[in-house]
């Protein structure tokens, strides 16, 4: 009896009008079985009940559970009331159940009517029996089971005008992209978007257990550096006191010092800052960057068997454990399966442009790849070999940066390698010049400013052991391997030239 | 202290040999093995060799190299008696198994078969299923490999989880030269994956896939060389490889038996499946022949001619997949 007065003074200096209707209408028991619990000023949250109930998952309720009283907390997904009845979705992250309020020895009809009105998108703590079905129900995820409620308590309520409606954010893309950019809090919610940064999150540590198999060492790059490290068009400036700094356009800087610094095989996962001016859907202006960089023994393809079997590694390690994720982002953005080769098909620059000029696009032998080209040879290789991932190596020397190191037979070309997946370039990387003499010598010969790079140069003058390396972007990675279509719905809170929030 | 002293008159001090012993009599027992074991005469450390003897220890191991020699030759010989159509170098170089170095077919023989060279590697891609690994390409791409410069490579496919090691190591060790494509004239792909025609892939401008391990062996048995001119015999073979692929490899055992009586019909007359010379018919009943069952179960002719064409040593690529 102490404590129902206790609540009561409580729900007296708390209470909204929907509450005070609702307590005229109670009962001492209906009290006990339903009610909105108030968060009090300390923050804590109380419950008339033992705080060490266990609480089952939605992705547990199964036909084992069949006949059991259990507690489950969950979102409200949708509900509808029927006369004596009332039917709720409850969901939990990708999963969903149904749940059943029913007039009878234990819900009377107020319940029914306080299960109906519950804003959608609240939290709530449901103490109920799990019964089989017959009938499968098609749209829920767990299909063979219904929970037939007996108590139900909402622990946070959410608004009743959402921003955005969630089956607005399931449907395929176009509508809404705006609306659910801004409400970060919310969009994610959705079961696709789970599984999308759930996968990307696998993919983060794919590479770092992979690695650090292979005996690769982690390190940290700054991200405030002095100067930029290649053109100076592309960084952000940010004060530093009296002076200014720069944001890190990448990271190779430091990895190279690293690989001089006898670290042999290092890798970092970090931001990376790009102020290119590019609304494309491909393009963000911060992004997550997975760097490598390793000294070889006697070729540089070592480096890119090194980087293509961690690859193949990450997508073998999706394609085992991470079906679940893949077709229920296929649901919502169709998409062909992922397909790679092991070891990587690894092909010839020549051999690319032979292959294009054989579909009838005309280039030179020098000339750059331009992205429709990217995406024909992409589709040509696919046809070909059936993989969407490849490593296009022998780029021509005149398109690559200064630090990138020519091929010694043919010094119209370079030991340089970018790497595709479905036709969209993943990675640059190269044979950095080791050597301080021809580095300088490849900076006039590019007309680049040697008093900027000094330090650059000077980390080569020490003995500094042949090496190579590139970085992907995490998020591109993701979009690719998925399919999707912009890489901002692999990006929890993207950046672009014109969204600096949330 | 001494009363006198005398400066040394002589230098230092002299070394004199001092005899350990009294009496010295020659050694008898040395001498007689000395004269004994031929071959260890200088090991022992005596210097008593006789030159002639020395000789006659030359002379035999000449004889004993000749006696070799004459044996492998006559070895050789009997494998040829026994092989038709056998080429001696061959034989007897593919006991050592190392590749012969054969005259090579220049470029403008593969410009008139493939089309015009557009400066890239050309890359023949075959899609080949692990639970049927086409044994017949494996023997044909080791006669390609004899003819031109071959950059070979095994992929395995996404769709595929695991195959075992021997598949992936059946087109032979990596070539020296492989880091740069350009170097070759033909590039071998092999991707297993989970297909069920095995498939090829050569131009996709040009050419639409070819299905089917017959067919593919027909094209690349083209490249290593010309199908007989005459048509009736042109027939023969490509009878013969149909009747291969389908009946044999394919076929009820009433089928197989019913083909293994053909065979052994059909080699009583000549050495060989079609005519005097090996075509693409024997490479395909070979192989079909023993993927069907071990080689002791087939009639007497056609066990003659597996043997014959073992001892040919193009069919060594598929042995360790056929175990």
């Amino acid at each position: 009896m102490e404590k129902l007065v206790f609540w009561e003074v409580e729900y007296v200096l708390f209470m909204t009008d929907f509450k005070k209707q609702q307590l005229s209408y109670t009962s001492q028991k209906a009290l006990n079985w339903y009610m909105v619990f108030e968060v009090f000023l300390k923050g804590t949250l109380f419950f008339p009940c033992e705080p060490d109930r266990g609480l089952v998952r939605v992705h547990e309720l199964t036909p084992e559970k069949a006949g059991q009283l259990i507690w489950v907390r969950a979102r409200i997904h949708t509900s509808r009331a029927k006369g004596k009845q009332c039917f709720l979705v409850l969901r939990q992250q990708q999963f969903n159940v149904q749940a059943l309020v029913a007039v009878g020895e234990r819900a009377s009809k107020q319940m029914v009517k306080f299960a109906a009105n519950i804003n959608k998108e609240s939290i709530v703590d449901v103490e109920a029996v799990v019964k089989k079905v017959e009938q499968t129900i098609e749209s829920c995820s767990q299909q063979d089971v219904e929970l037939h409620i007996e108590r139900i308590f909402v622990v946070s309520q959410a608004e009743p005008r959402l921003p955005l409606q969630l089956e607005d954010c399931v449907r395929p893309e176009g509508e809404g992209d705006e609306v659910r950019m801004r409400a970060r809090a919310l969009g994610p919610r959705t079961t696709t978007s789970q599984a999308i940064f759930r996968l990307q999150s696998r993919v983060c540590q794919l590479f770092r257990d992979t690695l650090t198999n292979k005996g690769f060492v982690e390190i940290q790059t700054p991200k405030i550096i002095s100067a930029a490290s290649e053109g100076g068009a592309n960084v952000f400036t940010v004060s530093y006191f009296k002076t200014s700094a720069y944001l890190a356009q990448s990271p190779q800087l430091y990895k190279q010092m690293c690989i001089c610094a006898d670290f042999d095989k290092v890798f970092c996962v970090g931001p990376v800052f790009r102020a290119e001016d590019s609304n494309t859907h491909r393009h963000l202006t911060e992004f997550v960057g997975l760097d490598i960089e390793l000294a070889f023994n006697y070729h540089y393809h070592e480096v890119i068997e090194s980087i293509t079997d961690t690859m193949v590694q990450i997508f073998k390690g999706l394609r085992d454990k991470f079906q679940t994720e893949i077709q229920t982002v296929g649901k919502q953005y169709p998409s062909e399966p992922f397909k790679f080769l092991e070891p990587t098909l690894r092909l010839e620059y020549s051999e690319g442009v032979a292959m294009l000029r054989e579909a009838g696009v005309e280039m030179g032998d020098e000339e750059d790849l331009s992205t429709p080209n990217e995406k024909l040879l992409g589709r040509l290789v696919k046809e070909k070999y059936d993989t969407d991932f490849y490593v296009l190596d022998k780029y021509p020397l005149a398109v690559r940066p200064f630090y990138t190191m020519p091929d010694p037979n043919d010094k119209k070309y370079s030991n340089s390698y970018d790497m595709f997946m479905r036709g969209e370039e993943i990675l640059s990387g190269a044979q950095r010049i080791h050597d301080a003499q021809l580095l300088t010598e490849r900076a006039m010969h590019h007309n680049i400013d040697l008093e900027k790079i000094k330090s650059y140069i000077d980390s080569f003058r020490y003995g500094a052991p042949p090496h190579g390396g590139g970085g992907i972007g995490l998020e591109r990675v993701c979009m690719l391997y998925l399919g999707l279509h912009n890489v901002r719905q692999t990006s929890m809170f993207p950046r672009d030239p014109k969204r600096l929030t949330p | 202290m001494p009363m006198y002293q005398v400066k040394p008159v002589f230098g230092d001090d002299i070394k004199t040999d001092l005899p350990t012993c009294m009496y010295k009599l020659p050694n008898i027992h040395a001498q007689r093995s000395a004269s004994g074991c031929s071959e260890h005469a200088l090991q022992n450390g005596t210097e008593v060799v006789d030159p002639a003897f020395r000789d006659l220890e030359v002379r035999q191991d000449k004889i004993m190299r000749r006696l070799y020699e004459l044996k492998a030759a006559v070895d050789g010989l009997a494998k040829t008696v026994t092989t038709p159509d056998a080429d001696l170098d061959q034989t007897v170089t593919s006991l050592s198994q190392s590749p012969t170095a054969t005259s090579f077919r220049g470029t403008a023989d593969l410009d008139s078969l493939l089309g015009k060279d557009l400066g890239a590697l050309r890359d023949i891609v075959i899609n080949a299923n692990p639970a049927r690994p086409p044994l017949t390409l494996l023997v044909l791409h080791a006669m390609l490999c004899q003819r031109y410069r071959v950059l070979s490579s095994v992929h395995v496919h996404s769709s595929v989880s695991g195959v075992p090691a021997q598949l992936l190591s059946c087109l032979g060790p990596r070539h020296a030269d492989s880091y740069v494509r350009q170097r070759f004239q033909l590039g071998f792909t092999l991707i297993w994956k989970d297909v069920s025609k095995l498939q090829m892939k050569f131009s996709i401008q040009n050419m639409c896939p070819i299905e089917g391990e017959a067919n593919v062996a027909r094209f690349l048995f083209r490249l290593v060389a010309p199908y007989p001119s005459d048509p009736a015999l042109a027939t023969l073979v490509d009878s013969w490889v149909d009747t291969a692929f389908f009946q044999l490899a394919e076929g009820s055992a009433k089928e197989r038996s019913a083909v293994l009586r053909a065979l052994n019909g059909a080699l009583g007359r000549d050495p060989w499946l079609a005519g005097p010379e090996l075509s693409l018919a024997d490479i395909a009943c070979y192989c079909c022949v023993l993927q069907t069952g071990p080689a002791a179960s087939s009639p007497a002719n056609v066990q003659r001619w597996l043997k014959a064409c073992e001892n040919l040593g193009h069919f060594g690529p598929a042995n360790p997949l056929l175990q």
